[in-house]
């Protein structure tokens, strides 16, 4: 593997599709918030809208400081923040002011944060800098463990927290990464199995069809044999185990697992607020009900529309014309962040982009299908649009990342 | 220091490219599905959310007398509702309501819970409140946030007169009704008349409902009007004029007063009722909103039975009123010849059975018109041997015996009229003798008749033959056409087939019942006044005889008839006859009082 040098940022070579496309999408996010709490009587800057604007200048700052960071700098400290990272979201667990359900803030004076948001930041910079070793065999299997442990053990705090969301994020980035390294969609496939053993478990017809599906692939793998049988006994097992640990588990134990499905999800039941939400978008139609009038939003059938159902606000107030503009923003932000990475000169920058263009991509994708009842509701928020102190400082920190190497000459 | 170089292939990046590009695909149909396929759908959802119907009530149409004095009004009674949210967070205010309505905050906590429709939603406690109270609560809305007072329109009853089971009664239209009326557009809770003229001019009194649409929010608490839908205001029904003189009315409550039994009067050539009386009967105000369940319980257990009306669901024996039937069968055959006497010993004997007459000394020797006048049983007993059963019962359908009036009011009953199939089928053809047709001709037995029934033949004496169907409704002002319209004016029947010279006998006869010395109905003269009448007396095997008396005045053009049954009110219709006799008195002054204003208008 070739050795390059790290090149240093600068100003001139700025990616301003990036600028646009993020500068827009805070706009109508902002704007949507602002219709949000129109009829809210208060201070401009005691409201959410007002809240937003403030921590969008503090995110603009980060992102600015972060642009100008040595991209050595970022790669010496990449382990010592993972580190740092690590304690920060253990630390709620012993100062923060427990919220009974989450304990997922860390109290510093007035401000409230969420640790688990820039863990976020650490695990890409972990992963991305042990996959740039130069010696790194990635086709070999084994050196796909470590980026995995440096996901799992972020990810098994936060489960606890518990935060199904972030975990998620957690789990959805490391993959694109391995991909983008060069990992073999096998080995990928591989790490997989196991979950989807576990999740398919419960019912007999979707494990039946994923039986197959494994020994159709492990047939074609040229594995070795013993290897094969053993995988595939290893899931098998699995699956078996399963629904057999579930029953014998304690009904507070089966509560605990239950929360994470549950947690900022559906207070009223029976799909209310994915109702409301569906309602709200569906009765947009073609170009919406008008800045300020849609009636889901201001008449509060519409819950927590400040975060995660902003874009169903949108949808209602802008309609049909305003989430295809909306999506098409975040379509060309991804396409724009795959591509630099791939004209990346480093690996490590590279895959750094990958990293924030995955989080960013699953919070989206995620968001929105959860907004529109193709997902259950798990609490993630939409980048750029949601309300959220922590998720908008790490969106800004992530942008600064990409403006920061984009300042380069393309390979 | 040197790092590894990007070494990612173009291949790797198009499978990026192409897995977004195919979830925002996705992404973009569902939401073409909501927005443009589904928009009709969910836009209802939306509009289903945000607007509430609300409804106002319309009082019903004012009920007149026939002169144009009020029977029946509106009043507004406020009923003291409360926001259960804002009680919820204030808890004190239980406690000043319960001092100002002085009910237990315990029973208050018990009736929004009963009440409750949601936090956001008013909930009814007390109905009725007076102005004080109205006034106290008024005075410290400030201090009782959430505590709200609604208008509901109800009747009032300023006439003085009770006209009970005339006027009838209102109810709340419940689940099992709603299937009969709701393609009326009634709904579950409105209020129906649902007795008496209520119930029978239900359709020109009921109000329209008024309609406006609110715009509430996910908690049910309003937040303005909806402009683009038009309120419709609530109208009040059109108001109904009632046949019923409301002096005439209230002079006959006052003489039937502490008694049982009913009144009625009539004018006999149209059939318009001027006075409708059953006692016992029951304060209207009792029914003037919703009926609470224990004056309604106490009311349908009361063995006097008040809610009952006498004069057309009573079914009494006839008597010797019906003894008008059986003269003019026989004299319009001839069965027997007018002059011809039989005598009255006080009693007949036939077989083994000694059939009495009333006179137990006897009447002597006693012709057609005799017979009546002194309402002589043996006569008649023997006039009946003289004919067939069934032509005896084929007159008493002549005056529609056995049949409803059709007067309009609900529940009225038909009677018996029994004729040889009726007694073959009862007793079988063996199983009964003359004796039955001598129970019968003087208003005995199987015979069965109610006071409305017998009212319509004395009436079809008075006019020689006029068969009027008898109603209450004289006519109703529409007050959306500004107009007046005529009720019941259709022509009565007549009786053709009776001759002049029968309907002469009848009347000399009936004349004399009340003005010969020896008349039964002496009782009901009056000096100056045209009045004819017959008395009767119904067995009743379980106290003291009932007391009828039927009559009408002629007066100049009109003929009035009257149909008065006292129970228990003794033999020989005296009693009956005295209140016909000041009853007579009354009308002839209204005739005369009515007419002066009549001229002077």
């Amino acid at each position: 593997m070739r050795r390059i040098k790290l090149p240093n940022p600068s100003v001139s070579n700025l990616n301003v599709a990036v600028v646009v496309t993020v500068g827009l999408l805070c706009l109508v996010g902002f704007l949507a918030l602002y219709s949000a709490s129109l009829n809210i009587p208060a201070p401009f800057f005691k409201k959410v809208v007002g809240k937003q604007l403030i921590w969008m200048i503090l995110g603009a700052a980060c992102m600015i400081s972060v642009m100008f960071l040595q991209r050595k700098t970022l790669f010496d400290v990449a382990y010592i923040g993972y580190w740092i990272g690590i304690v920060l979201i253990v630390a709620p667990y012993f100062v923060g002011v427990s919220e009974a359900v989450a304990k997922r803030w860390l109290h510093l004076g007035p401000f409230r944060f969420q640790p688990s948001e820039l863990m976020k930041i650490w695990i890409i910079f972990a992963i991305a800098r042990y996959l740039s070793k130069t010696e790194l065999v990635i086709s070999d299997f084994r050196s796909l463990i470590i980026p995995l442990f440096l996901v799992i053990f972020p990810l098994a705090i936060v489960l606890r927290q518990p935060d199904l969301g972030t975990s998620i994020i957690y789990l959805m980035l490391v993959f694109p990464m391995l991909f983008w390294a060069g990992a073999r969609v096998y080995h990928l496939f591989i790490i997989c199995a196991p979950i989807i053993s576990i999740v398919t478990a419960f019912s007999f017809y979707s494990f039946f069809i994923w039986v197959v599906l494994l020994s159709v692939v492990l047939y074609f793998s040229k594995e070795k044999l013993w290897l094969a049988i053993g995988l595939f006994v290893f899931n098998l097992s699995l699956g078996f185990v399963t629904p057999v640990i579930w029953n014998n588990l304690k009904p507070y134990q089966q509560n605990r697992i239950m929360t994470l499905f549950h947690v900022d999800a559906d207070p009223q039941g029976s799909g209310y607020q994915v109702i409301q939400s569906q309602t709200a978008i569906g009765s947009g139609g073609i170009f919406g009900k008008g800045i300020g009038h849609g009636t889901q939003t201001h008449l509060k059938f519409l819950p927590e529309q400040h975060n995660d159902f902003i874009f169903s606000v949108i949808g209602e107030e802008y309609g049909f014309a305003g989430v295809i503009f909306v999506s098409c923003l975040f379509l060309i932000l991804f396409l724009i962040l795959i591509n630099q990475a791939y004209h990346q000169r480093d690996r490590f920058s590279s895959l750094i982009i990958i990293g924030v263009a995955s989080i960013l991509f699953f919070h989206t994708a995620v968001n929105i299908s959860m907004t529109i009842g193709l997902l259950p509701v798990t609490g993630l928020p939409i980048p750029f649009l949601s309300y959220g102190g922590s998720f908008v400082i790490t969106c800004f920190l992530l942008i600064g990342l990409v403006l920061n190497f984009s300042s380069e000459r393309p390979r | 220091m040197f790092y590894s170089q990007n070494n990612v292939t173009s291949g790797q990046r198009n499978v990026f490219y192409i897995l977004i590009a195919a979830v925002f695909l996705i992404l973009a149909a569902r939401l073409y599905q909501l927005q443009i396929v589904q928009y009709n759908l969910f836009m209802g959802m939306a509009e289903a959310n945000r607007i509430r119907v609300v409804s106002q009530e319309a009082p019903r149409g004012i009920i007149y007398d026939r002169n144009g004095a009020i029977i029946v009004d509106n009043k507004s009674q406020y009923n003291i509702s409360v926001i259960p949210y804002e009680l919820q967070r204030n808890r004190e205010i239980y406690a000043e309501l319960s001092k100002i309505l002085q009910i237990p905050e315990e029973e208050l906590r018990n009736r929004v819970k009963k009440n409750w429709r949601g936090q956001w939603l008013p909930a009814r406690i007390v109905e009725d409140v007076d102005f004080i109270t109205l006034t106290e609560l008024e005075e410290r809305r400030l201090e009782l946030p959430g505590v709200t007072y609604s208008l509901q329109p109800i009747r009032a009853f300023p006439s003085g007169t009770n006209l009970s089971q005339v006027l009838g009664y209102l109810r709340e239209v419940d689940k099992n009704d709603l299937k009969v009326v709701k393609d009326y557009g009634y709904r579950a809770g409105d209020l129906i008349g649902w007795n008496g003229v209520e119930r029978e001019y239900e359709n020109i009194l009921r109000g329209i409902r008024g309609i406006s649409y609110v715009q509430v929010n996910v908690y049910g608490q309003e937040v303005g009007r909806i402009q683009d839908k038009r309120r419709i205001q609530s109208r009040i029904g059109n108001d109904l004029f009632l046949t019923i003189d409301l002096e005439l009315q209230q002079y006959a409550e006052s003489l039937l007063d502490g008694q049982k039994g009913a009144i009625i009067v009539m004018d006999a050539d149209n059939g318009e009722i001027y006075a409708l009386v059953s006692k016992p009967d029951y304060l209207p105000n009792l029914f003037s909103g919703i009926v609470a369940a224990d004056v309604w319980d106490k009311l349908r257990n009361d063995p006097e039975k008040p809610l009952y009306n006498r004069a057309i669901q009573g079914t009494y024996p006839a008597g010797s009123t019906f003894k008008i039937v059986a003269a003019i069968a026989a004299f319009e055959r001839k069965i027997v010849d007018p002059k011809a006497t039989f005598y009255c010993r006080g009693g007949l004997r036939l077989g083994r059975r000694e059939f009495k007459c009333w006179k137990e000394s006897g009447h002597g020797r006693m012709d057609l018109n005799n017979a009546v006048i002194n309402s002589c049983n043996v006569y008649f007993y023997n006039l009946i041997q003289r004919m067939d059963i069934d032509v005896w019962a084929e007159y008493a359908r002549k005056f529609k015996f056995g049949e409803c009036t059709g007067i309009d009011l609900y529940g009225e009953s038909q009677g018996v009229i029994p004729n040889k199939a009726f007694l073959d089928h009862k007793y079988g053809p063996r199983g009964w003798t003359e004796g039955n047709k001598l129970n019968l001709v003087i208003g005995q037995g199987d015979l069965i008749v109610t006071p409305i029934q017998m009212l319509r033949l004395i009436a079809a004496v008075g006019t020689r033959g006029k068969l009027v169907t008898p109603h209450l409704g004289l006519r109703y002002f529409d007050r959306n056409k500004v107009q007046f319209f005529p009720l019941n004016q259709s022509k009565p029947d007549s009786i053709s087939d009776i001759h002049e010279s029968t309907w002469d006998m009848i009347q000399s006869a009936l004349y004399d019942v009340v003005n010969s010395a020896t008349g039964t109905g002496r009782a009901a003269k009056s000096r100056g006044l045209d009045i004819y009448g017959k008395t009767g007396t119904a067995q009743n095997p379980h106290g003291e005889d009932h007391s009828w008396f039927v009559g009408f005045l002629k007066s100049e053009s009109r003929t009035i008839a009257l149909s008065v049954l006292v129970e228990h009110g003794g033999a020989g219709g005296g009693e009956a006859a005295k209140i016909s006799g000041n009853l007579f008195r009354l009308i002839q002054n209204r005739i005369n009082s009515v007419q002066v204003v009549m001229e002077e208008q």
